[in-house]
């Protein structure tokens, strides 16, 4: 028959567990830079886009994209190679709080391009991506808060 | 709801460190698990080899192109006996009218 431990062993115990899935949970935290990193390559692309010239499109997008994969190659992939999280950490509020946080930049950024297009600023897509660029830079590391608190909560032992 | 029971087996504090990280996760690197519990090759091999016994672990050994790599992941029974194991220490703690429940 095992001894149950004291009280005080309980909690710490408690306290380790939560530690160790925290460490797991931190994995699949995207840092502050690749927030703005991506930022400025929608700016680059945007600039490109703006500029009408096929060399300095082509440019851009080869930018982008390099930037892009480069970005997720150092963010994710070894992440990934480490530990995959557990599903159902990541509920349905998460995903909500993804699609919303998508839904705001793409289309505040195509909102304000058309308008500003309609206004008939110059290189509206650049500056529009400018104000998108900014908003990501600044509010992914909001998400990625808002996310990891969503993952805490759902991991096993979690106060409810 | 699940039914507080302590388990001596996951208790031990290297095994709660591993269960507790594999309870985070689908599967993870043995590596990983080697670096952040702190262990030696040979130490988590035997304690994930004590898991296996007990049906609470999986080992997968596998390739990445000609590397060998190890991963390991919490069986459905493995998982429902820690889920079982938190409950019976939070029991422990509340029962004793401590309100030190981590967040």
């Amino acid at each position: 028959m095992s001894e149950e431990p004291s009280p005080a062993e309980a909690a710490q115990a408690l306290a380790d567990i939560q530690l160790r899935q925290q460490q797991v949970i931190d994995l699949a935290t995207i840092p502050t830079w690749f927030w703005w990193e991506v930022g400025a390559l929608m700016v680059v692309l945007a600039a490109g886009v703006d500029s009408h010239a096929n060399v300095l499109i082509g440019l851009s997008v080869s930018i982008f994209v390099v930037g892009i994969l480069l970005g997720v190659g150092f963010v994710v992939v070894p992440a990934f190679r480490r530990a995959q999280l557990r599903n159902g950490l990541l509920d349905g509020r998460g995903v909500a709080a993804i699609l919303g946080f998508v839904a705001v930049i793409v289309g505040g950024t195509i909102g304000l391009a058309f308008s500003l297009r309609a206004g008939g600023v110059h290189h509206p897509a650049t500056l529009a991506c400018l104000a998108g660029g900014l908003v990501m830079g600044l509010t992914g590391p909001v998400l990625m808060r808002r996310l990891r608190a969503i993952m805490l909560g759902n991991r096993t032992g979690a106060s409810r | 709801m699940t039914v507080p029971r302590f388990d001596e087996l996951i208790h031990s504090p290297t095994r709660l460190a591993i269960v507790s990280l594999l309870a985070a996760s689908e599967w993870a690197d043995f590596s990983y698990i080697r670096d952040t519990v702190d262990l030696s090759d040979s130490a988590l091999s035997k304690q994930l080899t004590t898991l296996e016994q007990a049906g609470y672990a999986e080992i997968r050994k596998g390739f990445i192109g000609k590397r060998p790599r190890t991963s390991a992941r919490l069986t459905p029974q493995g998982r429902a006996a820690f889920e079982q194991h938190v409950a019976a220490l939070q029991e422990i703690v509340l029962r004793s009218g401590a309100t030190i429940l981590p967040r």
